[in-house]
């Protein structure tokens, strides 16, 4: 009998490997749903040999068993009650006023008044099943995810420019041996630490090249000849890759053998990048001219030789131009020659646990399993067959998250909504918001294990599985598909989200199948994605149990595609498609207000200690003593205008909301710009002041170029105060 | 019917105009008729000088399409010129001896440029004849000869002190030509910056292996060369600068005539009034280095201190936008929906910021005051509006010199050269108009190698080590008094240098920290 489970983190895309050794023996897994054992001890964790976190673990992965038995945990369904107050009923009886609920809306208002939001940390099998259960079981086209908050941006120019979208379409280990690797708008250090051993080779090349208007610990790395920091003004990256495409063309850096042999749409991009010679770019990005004339040699120059990269993340991606900005930045790639080739590329580094696997299955409003779109007749037909339905029982395409939310109680919007894996009262762009959204809906119905922010808005809360609780299979940022393993039994009364879907299902008398467990889910996916973009056919359980390295596509009798595009893109014709994309101009924020506050710009990211809305990151006393509230960064020298010291209360706001927290000065943020990490509710939730304005081809929302009001918190406390008094 | 617009001049701006009427034009929202006068389409003529020296090439100049516009249903009409304009029948009549028909004219003629009065060049404005060897590097066929003299490594004179003189001086010289700049005035860039940076400029032409021949007033051009091309510049002084290619690089000037053929009203350049409508003329329109915005209203404060058209490209091409967006409404709807786009904001005074390789210099604004100058500083400093202040930092033994002029903080000049984070920055607070630190220096550092630095171990027993695992040297040292020997003995211990591995140098370094002090 094993004592041991060698499974993957909980966390983000990187799913560094690591090994639960329980004290005691370990009960073999039994499947979801049937009469649970008592929960055993706490889990001791460590780090795994894998070729991603090469047996490193950061500080979340370490202490993310103290979750398992956290006296938080939702263990049982929870109705609030007319006071407001959750308390727990039966399975039974939460299954039946689910059941009610749906049809009531459905019968009142249609299918499509039912929704049901998603997330990038659902397994394969669940997001997959979750898309199925939408569309047939509850009959609705409204079904979205976080993911559209995350990768969408990414994902579109991937598709646009390359006719399919995986993350790194290399293995990681391939950055190794890169002589160049620019990232731009990226922490890894902070976000995903292991990854940063694959980068130690490219910095004794002097080789990383950094861009990230903050000096982000991950920016730090080109110190000491490691390489280059560019540290545009926020909102202008897109300008700055216009820039360098600028360079590489009219300096001969150009790989025309590539470019002739491998890509349509060269002089229509020509022309496009033509008015972005470097001092110009300089003027508008801040960024100096010579600083991006070397970053293009330098790139060129490592294509050469041990090969070059370009990596982007959520920083140049979270905005209502993301996709051209990605675009841009896969432009700069091809005529560079570097994607497809066997020693270069471009990739987009995929945030959340499965947020790969999670934007292929039909979790998206415009899209089916295997990565097809839901308005291709021969989609629909192939998923009619697979799931025995008639094909025009499946709905078409429905809303992006941020239309979705904004339709909540909307008359002809959501009126139920159903919520997995995501904790939207924190993480959507303007929540203050979408937290009014959630409290103007009929009936909203949240699975987590912890009562966060969203649950606790919920009329009802199921308790559902955390990782180590249940099998199932992830894929990770490099497109691998991996074996989450069960290593621990769940406690009395919670259930996996499967177990759900199958008992709804069944209650609303579904047509198709919707099975409880993993593989058999699994078994239906490989059937599903064949002959679509994200072909699973060829990989099973058994494979990925013995630690195959799969990578998808793997149409069933093939060995997988660890690199992607080596004969052909995906595109017919096999040519890669330069689009051409420029600037737009922005909207004109609403004006400040307050007199005493300063306009800033305000851009949002993470901390190491904490993951998403940090509903589990904040539950980690370990984590929480470390990182226990939000703080404004603030360069030390826009602070001393406006008397704040480090520590000192301030108020951040706009016309959406108010944010107070404590200011902490850094030199590392440019003067005009501050930065409030996400993880944090209520008076310290940056996406009271982020704008659900989206990117017209993706969807995404503005996250990382916002304007706010900064100024001095006591001046707040003061009016109030003077306002009351004299209210009174 | 859709409505005609006829596009005179096919230069970057009319480009970026044709291009933001495209989706009209596919719409059948619009006809778009363009007419240019060179062969070629729209090619972008900022990069001239790059062309000149062979940094680029032809093909990667174009702005536009010939073809491709063609086949969107653009008219594109190559290599014709306008002859005039009737107004009244809004027709346009073009040298092949064809017309056009306009419902909205936009004239996006440029400029040409200045040919200054010397002996042995023909005067005539419109139509000068250059004489072989000298060429006032514009179009093309300019960069060719430019071209041909840099690639023999030849003597070249440039003939101005601008910022094309210069940009065209250093790429000859950084590509092997031997470059002579003659301007007059003490200094190079005499309009837009001020002694100090100038000095400091001209110093570092030299130091680029360009020749500065300052405070000279030239004369005439002698034609001695074997083919009887250009062979010296003559001075006024008796002097001569001998050469084998005379760029001449003293300006622009608009091209207005053929508006001022048809009767319209004209300054410096064609005038316009905020929605760049030609005066007293709503069929109308000039954008580019050929406009004026001036608006008839007398009381219009924004025109009185309005300057002329500012040669540079930027603000053209942010007026094609605007008035494709308008354009594009007025075909759609009447008018009054159309005026209730907002007007173009005004133009700040325009940046300059030097191309060229290995000299960074950038300049904005009035640097003409000097920090002890008190009666210029505190000119116009009344009714509680603040005074002129400066800070200034000079360092020509480095190459390097800043000067700031501010008003309430916020720059109303700028000098920067040698600094390219510092002029980066200051070009950015400039056009944002945003205030700048107090403490000036601190814009300064920002070139300075200890921001490259990185923050290296802390000797402090609290801060944190390992990062990822977060751990603190004090705990790490904790560890090897308690038996740790080895990074890998710490690690299993602590979890410090168990994530990214970034730390494995700082824990060595505290065993041997620990171990040197046990031995000690």
């Amino acid at each position: 009998m094993t004592k041991s489970a060698d499974t993957h983190c909980p966390y983000c895309a990187l799913q560094c490997a690591m090994t639960l050794k329980s004290p005691a023996a370990l009960t073999p897994a039994v499947q979801p749903g049937s009469e649970p054992v008592p929960a055993a001890p706490a889990l001791e964790v460590s780090g795994r040999e894998f070729p991603t976190n090469r047996g490193g673990l950061c500080r979340k992965g370490w202490t993310s068993a103290s979750l398992l038995h956290h006296p938080g945990r939702v263990t049982e369904p929870m109705l609030k009650g007319p006071d407001g107050v959750h308390r727990p009923i039966t399975w039974d009886e939460a299954l039946a006023r689910i059941t009610t609920a749906v049809k009531d809306t459905r019968a009142k208002y249609g299918a499509d008044a039912v929704g049901v939001f998603g997330g990038g940390g659902l397994t394969n099998e669940k997001a997959y099943q979750l898309g199925k259960f939408a569309r047939i079981a509850l009959g609705t086209s409204r079904i979205d995810y976080n993911g559209r908050f995350c990768m969408s941006s990414a994902a579109a120019a991937g598709m646009r420019s390359f006719g399919l979208d995986r993350g790194l379409p290399f293995p990681l280990e391939a950055l190794d041996t890169a002589s160049t690797i620019m990232m731009l708008g990226s922490n890894v250090a902070e976000t995903m630490p292991p990854f940063v051993q694959h980068l130690q080779g490219v910095r004794d090349a002097s080789g990383l090249i950094v861009v990230d208007p903050r000096r982000s610990a991950t920016a730090a790395f080109t110190a000491d000849g490691g390489g280059l920091h560019l540290q545009p003004l926020p909102g202008t990256d897109l300008t700055l890759l216009l820039g360098l495409a600028h360079v590489v063309i009219h300096e001969g850096l150009v790989d025309t053998d590539y470019v002739q042999a491998r890509t349509n749409g060269y002089d229509a991009l020509v022309r496009s990048v033509n008015a972005f010679w470097p001092e110009r770019v300089q003027s508008i990005t801040g960024v100096p001219a010579d600083l991006i004339r070397e970053t293009a040699r330098r790139l060129a120059d490592g294509a050469r030789r041990g090969g070059s990269y370009i990596l982007t993340g959520r920083g140049v991606e979270q905005h209502v131009d993301g996709t051209d900005t990605a675009t841009a930045a896969i432009n700069l790639s091809l005529l560079l020659g570097l994607p497809g080739t066997a020693r270069s590329g471009y990739g987009t580094l995929t945030g959340q646990g499965n947020g790969q696997g999670g934007r292929e299955h039909g979790q998206k409003a415009d899209q089916l399993p295997g990565y097809r779109k839901i308005t291709d007749p021969a989609a629909r037909a192939h998923m009619a067959k697979v799931w025995n339905v008639p094909e025009d029982l499946i709905p078409g395409p429905g809303l992006p998250a941020v239309q979705l939310l904004k339709s909540l109680g909307q008359p002809d919007g959501v009126r139920c909504l159903f919520v997995h894996a995501s904790n939207i009262a924190v993480a959507s762009p303007d929540a203050n918001s979408v937290i009014d959204g959630l409290r103007s809906l009929d009936f909203l119905m949240v699975c987590d294990f912890f009562m966060s922010e969203t649950a606790a808005e919920a009329d009802l809360v199921l308790p559902v599985l955390q990782w180590a609780e249940e099998e199932g299979t992830l894929t990770n940022l490099e497109g691998r598909v991996l074996r989450r393993r069960q290593a621990i039994q769940p406690p009395a009364g919670a259930r996996s989200e499967l177990w759900i879907m199958s008992q709804l299902a069944e209650a609303l008398d579904a047509p198709s199948t919707f099975s409880d467990d993993p593989e058999t889910v699994f078994e239906e996916l490989r059937l599903a994605s064949a002959g679509g973009l994200a072909d699973y056919s060829g990989i099973d359980y058994a494979m990925l149990g013995k630690g195959e390295a799969a990578y998808w596509p793997y149409p069933a009798g093939s060995t997988g595609t660890p690199r992607l595009f080596l004969d052909a893109f995906a595109h017919a014709g096999g040519k890669a498609v330069m689009t051409p994309v420029a600037p737009r101009r922005r909207r004109t924020p609403a004006a400040n207000t307050d007199p005493a506050a300063k306009t800033m710009t305000l851009i949002t990211g993470r901390l190491l200690e904490h993951y998403q809305s940090g509903a589990q990151t904040r539950r980690v006393s370990e984590l929480l003593a470390s990182q226990p509230e939000a703080r404004m960064q603030i360069h030390p020298a826009a602070a001393a205008s406006m008397g704040i010291t480090d520590g000192a209360l301030v108020s951040v706001a706009n016309e959406r909301g108010e944010v107070v927290c404590r200011a902490e000065l850094s030199t590392a943020i440019r003067p005009e710009t501050v930065f409030l990490p996400f993880h944090f509710p209520e008076l310290e939730s940056a996406n009271r002041l982020t704008e659900a304005a989206t990117d017209p081809i993706s969807g995404m929302p503005e996250f990382k170029f916002n304007k706010v009001w900064v100024r001095l918190a006591a001046n707040v406390l003061n009016t109030s105060v003077l306002q009351t008094s004299e209210a009174s | 019917m859709s409505e005609q617009i006829v596009i005179v001049g096919f230069g970057p701006v009319a480009a970026r105009l044709v291009d933001e009427l495209l989706p009209g034009v596919r719409a059948g929202q619009v006809g778009v008729t363009v007419i240019g006068q060179e062969a070629d389409a729209a090619y972008n003529r900022v990069l001239v000088a790059d062309l000149g020296v062979g940094r680029t090439t032809p093909e990667a100049l174009a702005l536009a399409d010939a073809a491709a516009l063609a086949a969107d249903g653009v008219d594109v009409r190559l290599g014709v010129k306008v002859k005039r304009v009737d107004r009244a029948r809004q027709n346009v009549i073009l040298s092949d001896g064809t017309s056009a028909h306009y419902d909205r004219l936009v004239f996006a003629t440029g400029s040409r440029p200045v040919i200054p009065n010397l002996t042995g060049i023909n005067p005539d404005p419109a139509a000068p004849v250059l004489p072989e060897g000298v060429t006032a590097l514009r179009d093309l066929r300019d960069a060719e000869v430019l071209r041909k003299a840099v690639a023999g490594r030849k003597r070249v004179v440039v003939l101005g002190g601008g910022v094309l003189g210069l940009e065209t001086a250093l790429a000859a010289a950084e590509e092997g030509a031997t470059v002579t700049v003659v301007h007059n005035g003490p200094h190079p860039l005499g309009r837009n910056i001020d002694r100090g940076g100038g000095a400091v400029l001209a110093a570092s032409l030299r130091n680029c292996g360009v020749r500065v021949a300052g405070n000279a007033r030239s004369t005439g051009v002698e034609h001695n060369a074997p083919d009887g091309g250009f062979s010296a510049l003559l001075l006024h002084d008796g002097s001569a600068i001998d050469g084998d290619l005379l760029v001449l690089s003293c300006g622009v000037r608009p091209r207005t005539e053929l508006a001022e053929g048809c009767g319209l009203s004209t300054g410096t350049g064609i005038l316009v009034d905020h929605r760049l409508r030609a005066h007293h003329e709503p069929h109308i329109f000039a954008i580019g280095d050929c406009a004026e915005v001036r608006c008839p209203e007398p009381e219009c404060i924004e025109c009185r201190t309005a300057r002329g058209p500012s040669g540079l490209v930027g603000p053209g091409w942010r007026q094609a936008e605007w008035l494709a967006e308008y354009l594009l409404l007025l075909a759609g709807g009447p008018q009054e929906d159309a005026d209730s786009l907002p007007a173009l904001p005004q133009e700040k005074p325009g940046v300059i910021v030097l191309k060229a390789r290995g000299m960074n210099m950038a300049a904005a604004g009035d640097n003409s005051a000097e920090p002890w100058d008190e009666e210029v500083l505190t000119a116009g400093a009344v009714n509680g509006r603040p005074r002129l202040q400066i800070a200034q930092w000079a360092d020509p033994e480095h190459g390097r010199y800043v000067k700031m002029t501010t008003r309430g903080g916020v720059l109303e000049g700028l000098v920067s050269v040698g600094m390219p984070r510092t002029a980066g920055e200051l070009v950015q607070l400039f056009e944002r108009g945003a205030e700048l630190p107090a403490d000036r220096s601190l814009l300064l550092r920002l070139d300075g190698p200890d921001q490259l630095a990185s923050a290296g171990a802390s000797s402090d027993p609290e801060s944190t080590v390992c990062r990822c695992a977060g751990v603190s040297g004090g705990k790490i040292t904790e560890a090897v008094t308690g038996g740790c020997s080895t990074v890998a003995e710490v690690s299993s211990a602590t979890r410090a240098g168990t994530g990214c591995g970034g730390c494995h140098e700082d824990i060595k370094g505290l065993i041997e920290k620990h171990f040197q002090a046990a031995a000690a």
